[in-house]
């Protein structure tokens, strides 16, 4: 089965994951939702595959890390 | 107010739960069809008591010269009808449903303690008590909500039988804890073994605040729930969501046991280390249990 966060990305760059979804077609739905709400309308979206998700947020800790060194 | 955080459906309506089903060449979930009638019962309670969710408010306003004074009087009634916990907050968007509109300026939870000593008496135990607190909490969120209207201000009861309020980040803003590795909220006295209903209004009361005592700084390097989860649904890493770190349930791993056996799982609240300060002796012969059977054994297995 498919799974993929829906990430919200506020206007100065703070990411917040809104959901882990199952397909293509839930998380789509999600953000259209998101994307109608006047509240939202600076925000951006992405949907991105979950296990990469996870690497990206290991691999900027670990630059983070490296970076500290 | 229009809400902003995405709430999966319940039950076959859940599209991952009815592939699941389907794929199992079943029509529904089997832990649904085995509801004991007690349970059963239970479920038919809050859907009875649906309809009172919302209704007519006293054309008669009383005035609430001091929102703190109302705010006492409002958590002691709720006390009154059972709650173990009761808190208080503001609604913000994060807190409603996604497309849902709820047109109040606070949130009530009132949460009922289970019984953790069930868990020593097998799955059906703990799924009962569950049911059992579920059924309470909506008898006292419709009384709650019966009650505000009859001051003369609008109020909706939020429950099993209806909602459209998220209870994690309501328990967050109301300081009953912070959120825990399996995907619960963790308070300091009953671990996660509670259950909520909630009202949400306009009658003037003041707001709790968050309270946090390091639960998310425990769950980064305990792993007990995570250690014991059978179907291996609870990950290794988390994400975060407006600052708060969340570890998201795989839900394609934690139904098989949770919803396509006959039995109740619940194992990841259940052992978790938060409930040894209320049940210290029963915490440690459930564990002692799971020791001999295997900690990742399902319940009844």
């Amino acid at each position: 089965m498919e799974k993929l966060y829906v990430n919200e990305i506020r206007p100065n760059g703070d990411v917040s994951t809104v959901g882990l979804f199952y397909s293509q077609a839930e998380a789509e739905n999600i953000v259209a939702q998101l994307r109608g709400n006047p509240d939202r309308a600076d925000c951006r979206y992405e949907i991105i595959e979950a296990v990469r998700h996870v690497l990206t947020v290991k691999n900027s800790r670990q630059s983070q890390a490296a970076a500290k060194e | 107010m229009r809400g902003l955080t995405p709430r999966r459906e319940q039950g076959m309506a859940d599209p991952v739960l009815a592939s699941m089903v389907h794929a199992a060449g079943l029509e529904t979930a089997r832990h649904y069809t085995a509801a004991t009638p007690k349970i059963q019962a239970y479920r038919d309670s809050w859907v009875k008591l649906a309809p009172l969710r919302d209704g007519p408010v006293n054309p008669t306003r009383i005035e609430v010269r001091d929102p703190a004074t109302m705010t006492e009087q409002i958590k002691a009634k709720a006390m009154e009808l059972g709650a173990t916990m009761v808190g208080i907050c503001r609604l913000q968007p994060h807190m409603i449903d996604l497309g849902e509109d709820v047109p109040h300026e606070f949130v009530i939870v009132a949460c009922v303690a289970e019984d953790y000593e069930k868990v020593v008496h097998g799955a059906n135990a703990v799924e009962e008590e569950a049911m059992r607190t579920y059924a309470k909490c909506t008898e006292i969120a419709t009384e709650l909500g019966i009650y505000v209207r009859n001051l003369g201000y609008p109020a909706r009861a939020h429950h099993n039988g209806g909602s459209e309020v998220q209870a994690i980040p309501i328990f967050y803003q109301v300081g009953f804890g912070e959120l825990g590795r399996h995907g619960s909220l963790i308070n300091e006295e009953y671990g996660s073994s509670f259950r909520p209903g909630f009202v949400t209004t306009d009658l003037p009361l003041v707001e709790d605040h968050p309270r946090e005592f390091g639960v998310q700084d425990v769950c980064m390097n305990c792993n007990v729930c995570q250690l014991n989860c059978p179907g291996d649904a609870i990950p290794q890493d988390h994400v975060i969501t407006r600052g708060i770190k969340r570890w998201l349930i795989d839900l394609e791993k934690c139904y098989p046991y949770s919803r396509l056996r006959d039995e109740y799982c619940h194992l990841c609240v259940d052992v978790c280390p938060y409930n040894v300060k209320s049940h210290p002796g029963t915490y440690k012969a459930f564990m002692k249990e799971r020791k001999q059977v295997g900690y990742k054994t399902p319940k009844s297995w």
